[in-house]
């Protein structure tokens, strides 16, 4: 993690680009392939069909910012600490759908938070020491 | 779930899997020797790819399953990354970061399940 950037070319500021743009596209590309779906051809398999949907369109764009973000972190950033830092998305997704859509969340899913969160702790702890040498 | 789900959940997750690891391998690359050679664009090249044969197999499971349902085997890509990460890129790979991803990939499975 020499020579880091900093600035908008700081790592850790483009994970968390990388993680917002794919957090929204997961959300768009779920309504866009429902929207689309048709499950009697066989070609639904591989999803091509979901590109009638402009959501999906949408999606596809995020998904290269958060892509372009993401090459950016693999290059600053052991993959052994950037990947499972970035399925911060995973619990963001029901969070968001708490905090914004009112939506309920059963106590086992609260568990599943719960050790995401401790998880993500014990991945970024050793962040901080390094950060705290440089 | 039928056989067919099965398996393009696991071609899915293994493409996924094997593109961040390549895309890994071709960014450290640039360290070294730069955006302009061979050795990175064709590493980022076949990691594009496979991440598009992800990403569509995704989109045609997404079609006959509920995201809830889909991302149980998203979260293991946590483990798997982490573990392939170590062996095959010699990243150094603790005890506490192997517990982390462990706790990430467990938690993700659990969110999903409810």
């Amino acid at each position: 993690m020499q020579n880091r950037p900093s600035g908008f070319g700081n790592p850790w500021l483009q994970l968390a680009l990388s993680v917002a743009c794919g957090l929204v596209s997961e959300f768009l590309l779920k309504r866009g392939a429902t929207e689309v779906a048709n499950t009697d051809s066989a070609w639904s398999w591989t999803g091509v069909n979901g590109l009638a949907s402009p959501l999906v369109w949408w999606a596809i764009l995020l998904i290269i910012a958060s892509f372009i973000s993401w090459l950016y972190v693999l290059r600053y950033i052991p993959i052994t600490i950037a990947f499972p830092l970035s399925r911060v998305v995973d619990i963001l997704v029901p969070l968001g759908c708490w905090i914004f859509l009112g939506e309920l969340i059963s106590p086992l899913r609260w568990c599943g938070i719960a050790l995401v969160v401790i998880g993500l702790a014990l991945v970024a702890k050793p962040i901080a020491q390094i950060e705290e040498r440089l | 779930m039928s056989f067919l789900a099965f398996f393009f959940i696991v071609v899915s997750l293994v493409s996924f899997v094997a593109a961040q690891l390549i895309l890994k391998r071709a960014m450290e690359a640039t360290k070294s020797t730069g955006f302009r050679n061979a050795q990175f664009v064709s590493k980022v090249t076949g990691g594009v790819i496979l991440m598009t044969i992800s990403f569509f197999l995704t989109l045609g499971l997404l079609q006959r399953f509920d995201l809830s349902y889909l991302y149980p085997f998203q979260g293991l890509s946590v483990i798997f990354i982490t573990l392939m990460a170590a062996v095959m890129l010699k990243e150094k790979l603790n005890l506490r970061l192997t517990i982390g991803a462990l706790l990430i990939s467990v938690g993700i499975v659990l969110v999903s399940l409810s």
